[in-house]
């Protein structure tokens, strides 16, 4: 699903916030990317976004190569990857309904279907009694169910989450990290970027461990290259 | 939702939002197509007043005193044949003195105390063709050098001189206000800018689901579109105002300098023109400013 060689992006002369990154995660795999602050993570999700642009090396996400793709080709290829980030980013003057059903009106989806996928995924992170509700009326645990469900409207194939639980409490980390289980049992690849290392033990999944930019390697699991 | 129902829906959202900014910006752009309209409309009136000037107009062929009966005959059997002319008069020494004292009568005495010195004098009245406008010039011009002739006034010739003053005038005017509508074009780009700013959020999400640019842009187009075209209405609203509280003083003011017959208000084509401009130039100032969301 994801394929790095030597993937590298740096900030001017000689300061790279990711080197050297060469990584494979299966179609279907759940990977947490794991370090301490400023070891890379943000920026390798960003340049699997295609939020910025790597500045050396290549990556493959699902048989496209990221590196060069025109404008119309990232529209393309971001409908086909949901996000989450610790900030939830979701539109404050928009209900909980409008800020999920909203990536599906952008893509020009029929209102019914809209409706009807919308109603769908709300329900599915048991929000479905707070539809017309604003973000801000909302806990965090529920703004980030919120911000998972307009992940999943689309029915991406691959989900990537940026410390999704950064803001929350600990059981409130497990509802989520709950969540992300259960999209990936439905064959959604999976990457989440945290420095929490109990929530890493609970998941007990495969983990990609980065310092300084570098990859360290991922112990203990199947399917990493190092 | 289609792109454009979706981008006027969202753009009147960030209008209302908007408040004193869009209303400031619908202002800049009333002005200067207040002034566009303005020069257009004092134009266009003075167009068709010189026309109707220019469609009266008479070659007057001025005989010298002595001229004998048989060239004056030839004369006028001569113009008559013309295909440029319409009809012709000729006006002897009397009939001219007669004019003089009709026209003005408190001149009456000064005719009175001197010999008759209005010259004999043929009038020709002109067809008002284009084709035979020029054909006219031509006959201006030969009639100068002909046997019995001491001068040939021909009015088209200043009119063709005002004519052009009032093409000057206009490519002023439109200048001036092509200036204009470039300051206020600026200041829609800023208010869509602002509200760009404002759906900064929405715009990030927008790009990151991977929304088309028609998505992402248009909003902030028709959003350009709706303050260029209320604002070209504005300033039609205010010029018709105008014009129809002013028209019977102006039209008193101007009938001093002889027949101007009714000034007009732009046609439904000009008015139109006026409108599609303000909304061409606030949809490409939109879409200035959309380029900020890329």
């Amino acid at each position: 699903m994801i394929e790095t060689h030597e993937l590298g992006k740096a900030y001017g002369r000689g300061l790279y916030a990711l080197r050297d990154l060469t990584l494979k995660v299966e179609r279907g795999e759940f990977v947490f990317l794991t370090g301490p602050s400023g070891a890379g993570k943000s920026t390798l999700l960003r340049l699997l976004l295609l939020q910025e642009r790597p500045t050396e090396g290549v990556a493959i996400v699902n048989g496209r190569n990221l590196v060069r793709m025109s404008s119309r080709e990232v529209q393309a290829y971001r409908r086909s990857v949901g996000f989450v980030f610790q900030d939830f980013k979701l539109v404050p003057t928009k209900t909980v309904f409008e800020n999920v059903s909203f990536a599906l009106r952008v893509l020009g989806t029929p209102i019914e279907q809209q409706r009807r996928r919308t109603y769908q995924v709300l329900k599915w992170v048991g929000l479905q009694h707070r539809l017309q509700a604003y973000p801000l009326e909302l806990s965090g645990g529920e703004q980030q169910r919120v911000a998972i469900a307009r992940a999943l409207v689309n029915e991406p194939q691959l989900v990537l989450a940026d410390e999704p639980t950064g803001n929350l409490d600990p059981d409130l980390s497990l509802e989520i990290m709950n969540l992300f289980r259960d999209i990936n049992s439905s064959g959604t690849t999976v990457l989440v970027a945290t420095h929490d290392r109990e929530l890493i033990k609970w998941v007990g999944r495969r983990t990609v461990h980065l310092e300084h930019g570098r990859l360290l390697g991922s112990p203990g699991q199947s399917g990493a290259t190092v | 939702m289609s792109a454009i129902g979706y981008a006027f829906s969202e753009a009147l959202v960030s209008l209302r939002r908007s408040g004193r900014s869009a209303v400031m910006s619908i202002g800049t752009i009333a002005i200067a197509f207040l002034t566009l309209g303005g020069f257009l409309l004092v134009s266009a009136n003075l167009q068709s007043l010189v026309e109707r000037w220019a469609s009266s107009a008479e070659l007057s062929v001025y005989l010298r005193d002595d001229v004998d009966d048989a060239s004056r005959q030839a004369l006028v059997a001569e113009l008559s044949g013309q295909a440029a002319v319409a009809g012709v008069e000729y006006v002897s020494k009397d009939v001219a003195l007669e004019r003089f004292r009709r026209d003005f009568p408190e001149l009456a005495d000064v005719a009175e105390s001197t010999d008759n010195p209005f010259p004999p004098s043929i009038e020709v009245r002109l067809r008002t063709d284009p084709a035979s406008s020029g054909a006219a010039d031509a006959m201006a011009t030969q009639l100068t050098e002909r046997e019995g002739v001491v001068d040939v006034r021909y009015d088209r010739q200043w009119l063709s001189r005002l004519m052009a003053i009032i093409a000057s005038i206009r490519l002023a005017g439109v200048t001036a206000a092509a200036v204009l509508v470039l300051g206020a074009a600026f200041t829609v780009a800023a208010v869509v800018r602002l509200s760009l700013q404002a759906r900064r959020e929405e715009v990030d999400i927008m790009q990151l689901v991977g929304a088309p640019f028609a998505f992402i842009r248009g909003p902030s187009i028709a959003e350009g579109t709706i303050l260029g075209s209320i604002g070209a209405l504005l300033s039609l609203l205010i010029l018709w105002a105008i014009f129809a509280t002013t028209r019977d003083q102006l039209t008193a003011a101007l009938a001093e300098w002889g027949s101007v017959g009714a000034l007009r208000f732009l046609g439904v084509a000009e008015a139109a023109l006026l409108v599609a401009s303000g909304l061409v130039v606030g949809g490409l100032a939109g879409l200035v400013a959309s380029r900020a969301a890329r």
